[in-house]
C-alpha cells in the first residue's frame, strides 16, 4: 500500500475554493490461480483523482459467496488475516494492494479461478458510486 | 475450630508448595530456545504425501530444502511465499532439482493429500505438498518451533495464524537459516546460494 500525497496536489487543493468530489478509477486488478474450496485474494489500484477523500466500504461479485477487505500482517514472524475496516482513499493518492498486504479475499467461489479467466467485482465506497473493475487470474513470477 | 482448620489448610499449602518447588528443581533445564541452538530445528518426520503414501523426510536429504509451512485455504500469504520460493530457485539458475521446495499444511482437518496435491500443483514448478494426522502435524510443528492457532472468521468458517517464515534445509537435512517475507530477495537468494556449497 502506498500513502503518498504530492506535495502540488495538497497546493492545489488548498488554492481550490472549492472541493471537487472524489473520483475513483480502478485498475490492475488480478488474483492467483486457487484449487477446490479454497479462498483467492485480488488485489488491485485504487486511485482517487478528486479533490475529496472516499472510503472503500465493501466488495461483492457475483463469483463469489463472499468478498471481503481482507489485510494481512506479519506479526513477530506470525502472518495474521484479519477483516480490514474501511480503507480510506486520500484524494489525489492511491492505494496499491499487493501481496502479502490489503486484499479482496473471495470466500465460497463459483469455481476454481483458472489462470487466463477474468471476472467481474464490484466495489462500493462512502460517497462514490459502485465501480466495477474486471479482476484477471494470473500467475506473476514471484509476486 | 476454625483456627484448626484454617492451620491445616495452611500446612497443606505449605506441602504442596514444598512439592512443587522439588518438582521444578528436579526438572531438566528447559529446552534451548531456536534463537540460541540452531541444531535443534527440524530433524526426521514422516508425514504424508499428496498421494496419500507415507513420506520421510529422508527423501528431501541429498538436496536442501526450503520447508514452508502454510494452508491451502490462505489465499494471501502462503502462495505469495511459495510464488517467491520459485521465482528464487528459477534466479538461482540450476534447475528445479537445486532445491526443493516443501509446503507443510497446518490444517491437516481441511487438507488431505488432495488438497495439498493440487495446492503445490498452482505454481508452475515442482512443489511438494505434505499433510498428516493432526497428531503428526503437531509434532512436526514443534519440531521447526512452528506456531499455528486456528482463528474463527466473522462470516463462518476460520483462518489459521501461523509462522511465516521458511526454513532452509541443508542437503543433509540441518537447518541453516530461516527466511522471512520482509527481507529482500537479494539476502534471500544470498542464503539460497550458500545452501548450495
Amino acid at each position: 500500500m502506498i500513502f503518498r500525497i504530492s506535495p502540488l496536489a495538497l497546493l492545489l487543493l488548498a488554492s481550490c475554493g472549492q472541493q471537487e468530489a472524489a473520483d475513483i478509477q480502478l485498475s490492475n486488478a488480478w488474483a492467483r490461480p486457487t484449487v477446490g474450496q479454497a479462498p483467492g485474494a485480488v488485489y488491485l489500484t485504487i486511485e482517487n483523482k478528486g479533490g475529496e477523500a472516499d472510503r472503500l466500504t465493501g466488495a461483492f461479485t457475483d463469483h463469489a459467496a463472499m468478498a471481503m477487505v481482507h489485510q494481512n500482517e506479519v506479526v513477530d514472524g506470525i502472518a495474521k488475516m484479519r477483516m480490514a475496516g474501511e480503507i480510506n482513499i486520500p484524494s489525489h493518492d492511491r492505494i496499491e494492494m499487493r501481496p502479502g498486504g490489503t486484499h479482496i479475499m473471495l470466500e465460497g467461489l463459483r469455481a476454481p479461478l483458472r489462470s487466463g479467466d477474468d471476472f467481474d467485482l464490484v466495489l462500493k465506497f462512502r460517497n462514490s458510486k459502485d465501480q466495477t473493475v474486471k479482476v484477471t487470474v494470473t500467475n506473476p513470477e514471484g509476486q | 475450630m476454625t483456627s484448626y482448620r484454617l492451620r491445616v489448610i495452611l500446612w497443606v499449602l505449605v506441602a504442596i508448595a514444598a512439592i512443587g518447588g522439588i518438582l521444578i528443581a528436579l526438572q531438566p533445564p528447559s529446552p534451548p530456545s531456536r534463537e540460541s541452538d540452531l541444531a535443534t530445528i527440524g530433524g526426521p518426520f514422516t508425514l504424508t504425501g499428496s498421494d496419500a503414501k507415507p513420506f520421510s523426510s529422508a527423501r528431501l536429504n541429498g538436496k536442501p530444502a526450503a520447508i514452508f509451512f502454510g494452508f491451502t485455504h490462505c489465499p494471501d500469504v502462503c502462495p505469495t511465499t511459495l510464488a517467491r520460493l520459485v521465482k528464487l530457485r528459477r534466479q538461482l539458475g540450476k534447475g528445479d532439482d537445486a532445491i526443493s521446495i516443501v509446503f507443510i499444511t497446518v490444517d491437516p482437518e481441511r487438507d488431505g493429500p488432495a488438497e495439498v496435491g493440487s495446492y503445490a500443483g498452482l505454481f508452475g514448478a515442482p512443489v511438494t505438498g505434505l499433510t498428516g494426522k493432526p497428531a503428526d502435524i503437531e509434532r512436526v510443528k514443534k519440531q521447526f518451533g512452528v506456531f499455528s492457532q486456528k482463528v474463527e472468521q466473522p462470516g463462518g468458517g476460520y483462518t489459521v495464524d501461523h509462522s511465516a517464515s521458511v526454513f532452509l534445509m541443508d542437503r543433509n537435512g540441518h537447518f541453516v537459516a530461516t527466511l522471512s517475507p520482509e527481507e529482500g530477495d537479494a539476502v534471500a537468494l544470498a542464503k539460497i546460494k550458500r545452501l548450495q556449497a
